[in-house]
């Protein structure tokens, strides 16, 4: 019993991972615990824990999907695809204690106001009816905390995910729903999507100003992976994670650089709009792009 | 004799175990072509060259050409795909877009139309839906057009009869 749990919570760790708004102002405070955190759990499960990683992020890519077509605002209602997988924190509650800890301590000037205003948008019953309403506090904490454990590796096995998250099967997710009570879980979906599915809400005073929310979302590279193919349609090799970033034209065609260049130096047509490349700026491009940009050659 | 096919001089087309990404391409196509093959449509290399297909296209029902099997040979050339293949019919057919030597007026198939987006699957569903509607304002074959407009039953007499023909 104890095992399943973990490696539930595991991926309850490593879903975390996409959301944005505790993104940039977290990441020199998770950094520590990340660390102290990690040891834990990459001598105990390294090897499953990628397996349930890329289970985990494909979810978030499919929830984003929808989330990503809906406002702010409607949060709570867009985030319905989640709470499954979030109710299994709750079972694990000891281990959500220690890590409820761990935030309090080093996290102390973001965790109180942040909790302070996860408890305000929660109704009671909410509270009443779960058997451990602690675990939510503990889950935003967790959220924020091993955001930035799976940040620092990020890129490296990016493109693995890409790759496992296609060919991985849903019989992971049922493992993982399996052990939790049905009690909670109705209770828990309507609580926990508002206030866990976002640090902050749209209209929260708490809510810095110069977060970019949907834009660090659009700007993820796993993001892309969910609409984009994991190879050149055009040559069909392997897109590496530069091609995925790469957007050269609004429609949204995809390709990878090498066939950009040379679609460039032949017609400059995107070959999924047939409109050319040049008439919608090289802004769009550089930005996104940087330094891979430089292989092309201007005009 | 594989990997010799750059070095010898008489093959002009790129040696198959060295893939260049047209080769990559093409092979993708052609599992893909496998796997879930448009209706009424076969392709496929005509022997070890990667770059010489030969395709099978089946006359639809409802149109004069019901019943006939037309074969048709497919070019890639060595910068495919980002230039078009060559499509020519090897079985005779009367239509306004295909002339008595086979050549096609498809317009995808035109270099500026073309897009490397464009898989043979979608040349072989283009040329299927030519079969069904001919586009008697682009004719490789002006007489047969004119015909179409101004006779269409007449037209479909004599498409029919070459299917009986020559395609069957």
């Amino acid at each position: 019993m104890n095992q399943p749990l973990k490696e539930g919570r595991t991926r309850q760790s490593s879903f975390r991972v996409i959301y944005p708004p505790m993104g940039y102002d977290s990441i020199p405070i998770a950094a520590s615990n990340a660390k102290e955190f990690g040891k834990k759990k990459r001598v105990n499960r390294a090897a499953k824990l990628k397996q349930s990683k890329l289970d985990v992020r494909r979810e978030q890519w499919l929830s984003q999907v929808k989330n990503k077509g809906c406002k702010e605002e409607t949060n709570g209602v867009s985030g319905v695809k989640m709470p499954a997988e979030r109710n299994d924190i709750n079972p694990s509650g000891e281990e959500n204690e220690g890590l409820r800890n761990l935030c309090s301590d080093s996290e102390s000037p973001f965790n109180s106001p942040m909790s302070s205003v996860f408890g305000s948008n929660r109704s009671p019953s909410h509270f009443t009816s779960n058997s451990s309403s602690s675990s939510s506090s503990g889950g935003c904490c967790s959220e924020s905390m091993t955001e930035e454990d799976d940040g620092d590796n990020e890129c490296l096995d990016d493109w693995e995910a890409i790759a496992d998250a296609l060919a991985a099967d849903d019989i992971k997710n049922d493992n993982l729903e399996s052990p939790e009570p049905d009690s909670v879980t109705a209770t828990m979906e309507a609580s926990q999507d508002d206030c866990c599915a976002r640090a902050w809400r749209a209209d929260d005073v708490f809510r810095p100003q110069s977060l970019p929310n949907l834009l660090k979302q659009n700007s993820f590279p796993c993001f892309k992976n969910v609409c984009s193919p994991s190879t050149c349609p055009i040559c069909c090799e392997d897109l590496d994670l530069t091609d995925t970033s790469f957007l050269p034209c609004p429609c949204g065609y995809r390709l990878c650089l090498f066939c950009h260049k040379r679609i460039l130096e032949d017609d400059g047509r995107c070959p999924g709009c047939r409109k050319q490349y040049d008439h919608h700026g090289p802004g769009n491009l550089s930005s996104k792009m940087g330094r891979s940009y430089s292989m092309i050659p201007r005009r | 004799m594989m990997n010799s096919g750059s070095l010898t001089g008489g093959r002009s087309w790129p040696s198959r175990t060295s893939l260049t990404s047209s080769g990559k391409r093409i092979q993708k196509e052609m599992a893909e072509l496998n796997t879930d093959p448009p209706a009424d449509c076969s392709a496929g290399p005509k022997g070890d060259n990667l770059y010489h297909w030969v395709a099978t296209l089946f006359g639809p029902q409802g149109t004069p050409y019901d019943g006939g099997i037309y074969f048709l040979d497919i070019t890639f050339p060595a910068n495919y795909p980002f230039k078009p293949p060559k499509v020519v019919f090897k079985t005779r057919i009367y239509h306004c877009n295909v002339d008595s030597t086979g050549n096609v007026s498809l317009d995808i198939l035109e270099e500026n139309s073309w897009s490397p987006a464009l898989t043979i699957s979608k040349v072989l569903l283009a040329l299927r839906s030519i079969f069904t509607n001919p586009n008697p304002y682009k004719p490789q074959v002006p007489g047969i057009a004119h015909l179409y407009l101004v006779d269409r039953s007449k037209h479909d007499a004599l498409a029919a009869e070459w299917t009986q023909r020559f395609a069957k």
